[in-house]
Formats: structure tokens, C-alpha cells, sequence
């Protein structure tokens, strides 16, 4: 990419490189359910997730910086999100909207319905609800924009390259992440 | 035409099983051999009129087989009827109604992937909202959930048990 994935930069250069991307964060919006609505709605002049330096409404997934997967993603419909998330240019975030899109929610026991978007792509920031109110969404991306202010692109791209999990996920209003383990015998 | 109406007249053409009038809404059964020849007169009837084909969906009742409902609304009449026939578990196969209503082609897919229901003259039942490599057919009662299997439904599943 260019000198960023490769050398730690100085710490005054880092604060302005990561601080001018925390404030212009185009979001991509995969609206798939009623949470879709919540995400409006956050978009929108009460809740107003600009005056974060969100920008709703990105031309499409080759112009965003965070994906926002709102609702319910069944298994027919898991292709064409990897496909979006695979389009947006490095580096790129992603938030889990609701219940649905963070573990199936009331569809846990479904036929069709994807058990968490976590499955097909990593997710950075976790907003468990209901749906969720818009107002934790403007926390989850609040602690994005903090864990952007503090990260370093080198070690992003490092892991990246590496295929490692990444750094632990946030969950607004705290909580554990159970991770299933698959045990060998 | 009110239910009862309809019920006598349609009990008269002789194309039909048996009726029920529910809720204020009338149910018509039709054999499976009688299915076409039945939604022929409700389209056609001048006192049934049934031109709005609503939705087809079907109701797993285990042992006594399928229940094909099909749902018909008249825009010229006002009035709406539940059609139904009863299906063998063996062999859930049914003549389409493609060929009356254009609205039926994908009710009948759907019908067909979720159920198992053969609709014959259909000749394009492809998986409609399921993925295609998906196997079984989810909507019957015997379809396993896995995440069931694995996890017990962990509220009450009969009404009964509310007390």
C-alpha cells in the first residue's frame, strides 16, 4: 500500500493519519431487516451519526470505510455480503447491527438464517439489541473511532497478511464474546 | 356473496368435498383429481369470480397428509375463499393452476421447495427463496433443525402448558 503498512510511523504523524480517518468514516450500509430502520434513523436529524464524521450513503462498497450489516443475513444472502466486504479498499471496518446479524437473534434455530455475520466476515465493534436503539449504535461507533485514533496501520496490515484473528471485537455495554471451539478428540 | 351464499351455491355445482365456514371466512375442499376442475369454476363462474389469486401455501398435518390452502379474492365480487385440498404423505403431488392464474408460478415454486409438493404441468418448479444446493424440504414437521438437535427449544411448545 505504501509506507503506512510497512513502517511505524512517528507518533505525531500516526495521531493525524489515524485521527483524519476516525472523522470521515463512509459507511456502507447493509440494511437487512427492521434494524435497517434503526440505522436510518441514526443516520438521520435527531440522532444525526454525521456530526460523528459518519457519512451515510456511500457510492457503493468501493467508496467505504465501514460496513454496517442492519438485520437478519440468511444463508442465500451470506455470498453476496463476503462480496461487498471484499470490494471495500483496506482498511475497512465492520459493525454488527442487532441481534440477528450478531448470533441469529430470535432466528437461532432457523433453516435458513446465517448464525452470525461473524462467520462470513470479522466484525470489529458488536451492538447487541433488539433492535438496537440508534443510540447505541452512535456508541459502538464512537469506540470504533477510538480503537482507530489508537491503532497502528502497520500492525493492522500485519495481521491482515497473516490471517490472524483480529484484535479483540468491542461490545457495546461490555460483555463476553463466546467463541465456539471446535475440540479434537 | 356472503360465506354461506357462496357455500350453497359451490355445494350445488357438486365440484366440491366439503365446506367450513370459520372466522367469517368460507373453506372449500376439493379432491385432488377435482382440484383444476373446481378453481376452473371459481375463476370462470359469473357468480364466483374469483380473479385474484392471492397466495398458496401448505399446512403439514403429519399423519393425515398435506393441506394445499389456496387463497382467492374477487376484485369484482368483494368476496374471498380459502381453497383446499388434502394430500397423501406418500405422494404430494397436485395439478398446477399455472394455467388459470399466472400469479400461482411462484407460489407453487415456493410450495414445492419448502414442502415437497409435486406440481405437475408446473414444468419449472427451480428453487425460488431457498439457496440451490439446499437439501430437504424445511417446512415439514419431520425437517430436523440442527441448532435444535443440538439445544432443546428452551420455552413451552404446547398451549396447553400455559398456565
Amino acid at each position: 500500500m505504501g509506507l503506512v503498512d510497512r513502517f511505524d510511523l512517528p507518533q505525531p504523524a500516526k495521531f493525524l493519519l489515524n485521527w483524519g480517518r476516525k472523522y470521515s468514516l463512509w459507511v456502507m450500509n447493509f440494511g437487512l431487516a427492521c434494524c435497517a430502520i434503526e440505522l436510518i434513523a441514526a443516520s438521520t436529524s435527531r440522532h444525526d451519526f454525521i456530526r460523528l464524521g459518519v457519512i451515510p450513503v456511500a457510492h457503493g462498497p468501493r467508496q467505504a470505510d465501514l460496513l454496517v450489516v442492519a438485520g437478519t443475513l440468511t444463508d442465500k444472502m451470506a455470498p453476496a455480503l463476503k462480496r461487498v466486504y471484499e470490494q471495500m479498499p483496506e482498511p475497512k471496518y465492520v459493525i454488527s447491527f442487532g441481534s440477528c446479524s450478531n448470533c441469529g437473534g430470535p432466528f437461532w434455530d432457523s433453516y435458513s438464517v446465517t448464525k452470525g455475520v461473524d462467520q462470513i466476515v470479522p466484525v470489529d465493534v458488536y451492538v447487541p439489541g433488539c433492535p438496537p436503539r440508534p443510540e447505541a449504535l452512535l456508541e459502538g461507533i464512537l469506540m470504533l473511532q477510538d480503537m482507530i485514533g489508537k491503532e497502528s496501520l502497520k500492525e493492522r496490515f500485519e495481521r491482515r497478511d497473516a490471517t490472524e484473528p483480529k484484535a479483540q471485537p468491542i461490545v457495546v455495554g461490555g460483555g463476553p464474546i463466546f467463541q465456539t471451539q471446535i475440540e479434537d478428540e | 356473496m356472503t360465506p354461506e351464499e357462496l357455500a350453497k351455491h359451490l355445494n350445488e355445482t357438486g365440484l366440491f368435498e366439503r365446506d367450513e365456514v370459520a372466522h367469517g371466512e368460507l373453506s372449500m375442499w376439493a379432491s385432488r383429481d377435482g382440484w383444476v376442475a373446481g378453481a376452473e369454476h371459481l375463476k370462470e363462474c359469473g357468480r364466483c369470480r374469483f380473479d385474484f389469486f392471492t397466495f398458496i401455501s401448505a399446512v403439514d398435518l403429519e399423519d393425515e397428509g398435506f393441506e394445499v390452502v389456496c387463497h382467492l379474492y374477487s376484485v369484482r365480487r368483494q368476496h374471498h375463499i380459502n381453497y383446499k385440498t388434502l394430500l397423501p404423505r406418500t405422494e404430494p403431488r397436485l395439478r398446477t393452476l399455472k394455467g388459470l392464474w399466472l400469479g400461482a408460478d411462484w407460489g407453487e415454486r415456493e410450495t414445492h421447495e419448502l414442502f415437497g409438493i409435486d406440481f405437475d404441468g408446473h414444468g419449472d418448479l427451480r428453487k425460488l427463496l431457498l439457496p440451490d444446493e439446499f437439501e430437504g424440504f424445511p417446512l415439514r414437521k419431520d425437517f430436523l433443525l440442527m441448532s435444535r438437535e443440538i439445544k432443546e427449544w428452551p420455552g413451552l411448545k404446547e398451549p396447553e402448558e400455559v398456565k
